[in-house]
């Protein structure tokens, strides 16, 4: 894995924690992370296996692996006391972990609006919630919350995941503000149309007719993002907070 | 653990500021310039460190009593039989300083390194408190 490591970004002696980080974007900021020096923690919800694989892809570098739902506020909770008994701090929260389950309005069901609100949303809160003590009583830490294109811009069959990303913009901006006072940064990635297994069905739908949206004419890199978020976390961006930075290769100026 | 000196070793690294300013009677606002995140620090430190919850607004609802939420304040203002209340549970605030009006949201003004020494020993109490037997 390449990684900007001539410099120093600071990231080095930091504990990193990404939720949903066995596969997809995940993956890759955990690999960056890493790469970088970091001491991450990824969690996955069903996945053993390709958690495992992150590990032992990872070898010599600081990854391991918890098993957690991230809508379990008390899960979530417990997870971070876990991490802070072994490692003494929490420097860095990448909240990662979402669903997709697109369907046009009229036929959502109330099982697919209900696992989006509360993994995209809900777990994004209850993570933070759970780091937030931690970081306000070290008085640093970052807060990185992996949005969408969509939060913004919207999709066809997207209304429940639009709308949780779209939440997930307001709790960036709002966290931001809380958090401040200890110098705790809280800032979003907002991914375009991105090459993984979960936004398959969205890019097989979409055809080529995608690309043409897209300024740069590519479909992203799992990595494309995983670089945004090693900006944010590293000192370097101690400057920026309540950002929704999008790595869309210029899909939402079309 | 004493429970005096770790309290306003707390409080210190907290806000932060030197320990000898960290007086029993000293009001964490007015005295030493806490801000609403200074409270949330303050509380998870003491948890972590005293291994007792507490819950938001336990001072409140404990001075209130048996008093309702109508009788304690009208409007955000704490009624005269809530001050009443107040000036009994936080008998370690100089009388002085309850002001009247009161609003709710200026309660937390009168806090002081005793107040946080009160609660965690009576939080302490409560969870070494043997559990009520259930009914047969």
């Amino acid at each position: 894995m390449n990684c900007p490591g001539t410099v120093d970004a600071g990231l080095s002696d930091g504990v990193a924690i990404v939720t949903g980080g066995s596969r997809g974007i995940g993956r890759a900021i955990v690999e960056v992370l890493a790469a970088a020096g970091m001491d991450v923690i990824l969690t996955y919800r069903q996945d053993s296996v390709a958690a495992a694989e992150v590990v032992a892809a990872g070898q010599g570098l600081r990854i391991s692996t918890e098993l957690l739902d991230v809508r379990e506020g008390a899960a979530c909770t417990a997870l971070v006391e876990k991490v802070v008994d072994r490692t003494g701090r929490v420097d860095l929260l990448v909240n990662n972990a979402g669903v997709i389950r697109d369907n046009p309005l009229t036929i959502i069901e109330d099982e697919e609006l209900r696992v989006v609100m509360e993994t995209n949303v809900t777990g994004t809160l209850n993570m933070a919630r759970a780091v937030a003590p931690h970081m306000i009583a070290a008085r640093r830490g970052k807060i990185i919350n992996i949005s969408s294109v969509s939060g913004e811009k919207g999709g066809r069959g997207q209304t429940n995941y639009a709308a949780s990303k779209g939440a997930i913009n307001g709790f960036t901006r709002s966290v931001a503000v809380e958090l401040a006072p200890r110098g705790i940064t809280v800032n979003a990635v907002a991914p375009g149309v991105i090459d993984t297994e979960m936004s398959r069905e969205v890019r097989e739908r979409a055809g080529d007719a995608v690309l043409s949206r897209i300024l740069l004419r590519r479909i992203g890199r799992p990595v494309d993002v995983a670089y945004a978020v090693w900006f944010l976390a590293s000192r370097y961006a101690d400057y920026i907070t309540g950002e929704i930075l999008h790595v869309d290769g210029g899909f939402k100026m079309e | 653990m004493a429970v005096y000196p770790k309290i306003a070793e707390i409080i210190a690294a907290a806000l932060p500021c030197e320990i000898e300013r960290v007086k029993p009677d000293a009001s964490l606002i007015d005295d030493l310039g806490a801000q609403s995140i200074d409270f949330l620090d303050i509380v998870f430190r003491i948890e972590r460190a005293f291994k007792v919850k507490i819950p938001r607004g336990k001072i409140v609802e404990e001075a209130r009593g048996d008093l309702s939420a109508a009788e304690f304040d009208q409007r955000g203002v704490v009624s005269e039989a809530g001050l009443q209340r107040l000036r009994a549970f936080l008998s370690e605030v100089p009388p002085e300083r309850f002001a009247s009006p009161l609003k709710v949201a200026d309660i937390p003004r009168l806090f002081t390194t005793e107040t946080f020494c009160k609660i965690v020993i009576r939080q302490q109490r409560a969870q070494s408190a043997p559990a009520d037997p259930k009914p047969a």
